[in-house]
């Protein structure tokens, strides 16, 4: 049944996959400078230059969508065209349709920051875009969703692989969300406003079970999909186990949709919604677990490769960050712990511990692994490797603790009253309390940037040094024998 | 497979991509208890709080919350997050309710001669003002000048005993000047300026003070009207007074030299003002909570 592995460069699409890691990269950079400036600017708000272009509002959803759908999202892209292929030895369905992929992509990451800067935003978190532009993602996603179908009906291998099952159901669960959360007319055809077709507490319910599925779905069981192939594959092992991977994938399809109103603890949001959620959100735990334990576990038998693989770190810290996080989430979502966590920088540190630790952490493993092998090469420097992984991972501790430590903080101040009842605390005195953590917090993500630029020219250095070996055939030969 | 130990379990026996395979380990026995005891955490939370839709309701939990209100009633609901509020605002309330009782029944200075009230006044005005009057007057009450008067030196435009406080906290008020380019010249403004700056003592061209005296108290410009003809400044209008060297308008404090000075006055005489503007907190406060603020405002160090 086993055929030798082989670079597979004229069977299949690696173009495509190219273009996508390559633009992910580009993303990461930008969007992670994007984010240590608002950081910058909650800390030293001279930062904003009394502009409303350079404000704190409109760079913000410029950073999240440049680092979610821009770096996150043409990861996936490159990944998943990757692993389908491998997986299923098929090309890829139609090229045509997989570079309309890559230049709809690309355009709705660039007309989504251009429009947020000029003003332009639906105020729906991780989903700013204006209509035009959510219309452009609808057409680019089923052309995805269909490549993606097309290409594993063309599998020569009868059974489907694990990390294929986690793409397709981002790909679908993707577009449910979308189409739904986006619902929205116009004010006229050629206007850039549009208002959406919910109203009041049922809007910010939809917006929820968008936001939080976005999470489940892109963030996590896509990424999930990045692992099942990239974790056994670096490790040289196979996956821990096949039945914990079906009854992990449905018990995490299965819980998700349910927990989104969990963001909506004590709000207008009936009582009986979020503590469904809340308790839904404890059930996701084990299921969510599933996978970090395969991921984990695939590793049991050769550990001493986190001492002498620095990819293999990337994954294992990767796995850890997402058991850390996919623990927290449940605990905040309990409605007593979310009485203090709600609406402080708490969340904001909950989220990079799973957006940092997790879905950037699997990421730079993954490139790392498929990048050189693209281009049919060795990484230019392990030397490289090793910074990029200190300074993320110190980045992400200086993050998450400073966001842990404000988080709380802001959650006591609010709450507290003194001897007569009164509030103990004006608002603006818990701002002032945060300016040290804020500083904190843009020092941490400086960390994690620098570490993404060192990777940026490790992988350029990298592509530099494959495409001198194919121009050179005999030396590429030598250096392939070598690897062997 | 390099370095791969002996296992005894088997692999599912596909094969994807040259070397990837799975192992068939059966779920971890822990795993698979700890998701039951997480099914047993939800169904226990399902009983406590609300939570299923049945019908046109949804099952109410068994927890119940009871709280006595601000008149003394007792209150039990099923739990719900309005009710845990209201429990939680009562328990702050029922704290507050002797102390704002006696707001209500203490005039001014009775408040501010007892030192438990002072220091309740001091607890409630502190987050009243900060949420409320800082973002002008800024935190400690010092303003900003060309914006915002300070509240904590002696110089009032309306006032500053407790019932002028009191006042202009419910009522708001609306400082305006008209702009005099529209009625006299440059030279003319100028006269006037250089008289302004030696009122309070700023160095100035004495034949132009001499020239901008006769304008003020003349009808053309007819300064006098609003400032009175001592320059002192009418708490009836809410003009200033120009001969204490206290400003507001013209940031006479930040120039370095006597014609940086002058040229501050003469630019708020040139164009005017209307943005003097203190909202009314009468219906946006409560009384007392206003009573609170007019004695925390006089205890600023300024009250009259």
């Amino acid at each position: 049944m086993a055929v030798t592995a082989y670079s597979g460069a004229e069977q299949y699409n690696f173009d495509i996959v190219k273009k996508f890691a390559v633009m992910s990269l580009v993303w990461a950079v930008v969007g992670m400078s994007v984010g240590v400036y608002i950081a910058a600017e909650l800390a030293w708000p001279f930062l904003n230059f009394d502009s409303p272009y350079f404000s704190f509002g409109r760079f913000r959803p410029v950073h999240t969508s440049a680092v979610i759908f821009g770096f996150g999202g043409s990861a996936l892209f490159a990944t998943s065209y990757y692993v389908v292929q491998r997986t299923c030895q098929a090309r890829l369905f139609s090229d045509g349709m997989a570079s309309f992929t890559f230049w709809g992509w690309q355009t709705i990451i660039v007309l989504a920051a251009l429009s947020y800067v000029m003003g332009y935003s639906q105020g729906r978190e991780y989903a700013e875009m204006e209509w035009p532009i959510d219309l452009l993602i609808e057409v680019v996603w089923v052309a995805y969703l269909i490549l993606y179908v097309g290409t594993i009906m063309r599998r020569k291998q009868p059974h489907i692989y694990v990390a294929n099952w986690f793409y397709l159901s981002f790909i679908l669960a993707t577009a449910l969300l979308h189409t739904f959360n986006n619902l929205a007319v116009p004010v006229d055809l050629f206007s850039m406003k549009s208002y959406s077709l919910f109203s009041g507490t049922q809007d910010a319910m939809v917006q929820w079970w968008y936001g939080h599925n976005a999470v489940g779905f892109f963030l996590t069981a896509a990424f999930l999909g990045m692992m099942y192939y990239f974790v056994p594959k670096q490790a040289g092992r196979p996956i821990y186990s096949y039945r914990l991977s079906v009854v992990h994938f449905w018990a995490l399809s299965f819980m998700y949709m349910w927990v989104g109103a969990h963001h909506l603890h004590w709000t207008a949001l009936p009582d009986w919604t979020s503590s469904l959620a809340a308790a839904f959100s404890i059930l996701l735990l084990m299921p969510s677990w599933g996978g970090m334990i395969n991921g984990i576990m695939t590793l049991s038998g050769a550990w001493d490769k986190l001492r002498t693989d620095p990819v293999m770190r990337f994954m294992i810290v990767a796995l850890s960050f997402y058991g850390m996080s996919t623990f927290e989430g449940p605990m905040m979502s309990l409605k007593e712990v979310n009485a203090l966590s709600h609406y402080t920088d708490w969340t904001v540190g909950h989220v990079h511990s799973g957006a940092l630790g997790w879905v950037a952490m699997i990421s730079f493993g993954s490139l790392y692994h498929m990048m050189p092998r693209l281009w049919d090469t060795t990484l230019y420097s392990r030397k490289l490797i090793e910074w990029h992984f200190w300074l993320a991972t110190i980045g992400i501790v200086l993050y998450i603790v400073a966001m842990w430590i404000s988080g709380i903080t802001q959650g006591l101040m609010w709450r507290a009253f003194d001897e007569f009842g009164n509030l103990q605390y004006s608002f603006v005195e818990s701002v002032a309390a945060m300016m040290p953590f804020y500083a904190m917090r843009a020092i941490g993500g400086m960390f994690f940037l620098t570490g993404t630029v060192l990777m940026a020219i490790n992988i350029f250095m990298t592509i530099r040094q494959g495409k001198r070996e194919s121009a050179a055939p005999d030396a590429g030969l030598a250096v392939r024998m070598a690897q062997a | 497979m390099s370095e791969q130990k002996p296992q005894t379990v088997p692999t599912t026996g596909h094969v994807w991509d040259g070397d990837l395979q799975e192992y068939n380990n059966p779920l971890p026995v822990w795993w698979v208890y700890t998701f039951y005891a997480t099914v047993i955490f939800a169904l226990v939370y399902w009983t406590i709080y609300p939570s299923w839709p049945f019908g046109k309701g949804w099952i109410g939990g068994v927890s119940k919350i009871s709280y006595v209100n601000s008149e003394g009633e007792a209150k039990t609901h099923s739990w719900n997050t309005r009710a845990l509020l209201l429990a939680d605002m009562n328990k702050a309330a029922i704290a507050q309710k002797p102390y704002f009782d006696k707001v209500e029944a203490m005039s001014y200075e009775e408040i501010a001669k007892d030192p438990e009230m002072s220091g309740f006044v001091i607890s409630a005005g502190k987050t009243l003002f900060a949420d409320n009057c800082a973002p002008c007057h800024q935190a400690g009450g010092q303003g900003m000048i060309g914006f915002f008067p300070d509240l904590t030196d002696d110089d009032w435009l309306y006032g500053g005993s407790y019932e002028k406080i009191h006042e202009t906290l419910m009522g708001g008020r609306r400082g305006y000047m008209p702009a005099f380019s529209e009625v006299l010249v440059g030279t003319e403004i100028d006269q006037l300026a250089n008289f302004v700056a030696s009122l309070s003592g700023i160095g100035h061209d004495t034949a132009k003070a001499a020239a901008g005296k006769v304008l003020f108290h003349g009808d053309a410009a007819g300064c006098h009207a609003c400032h009175g003809s001592d320059a002192r400044g009418r708490q009836d209008m809410g003009t200033p007074n120009l001969t204490d060297n206290i400003w507001l308008w013209a940031n006479v404090p930040a120039a370095d030299t006597d014609e940086g000075k002058v040229a501050a006055i003469r630019g708020v005489i040139a164009s005017g003002l209307n943005r003097g503007v203190m909202p009314a907190w009468s219906g946006r406060l409560l009384p007392e909570q206003i009573k609170v603020l007019t004695v925390y405002v006089h205890e600023l160090g300024g009250g009259q």
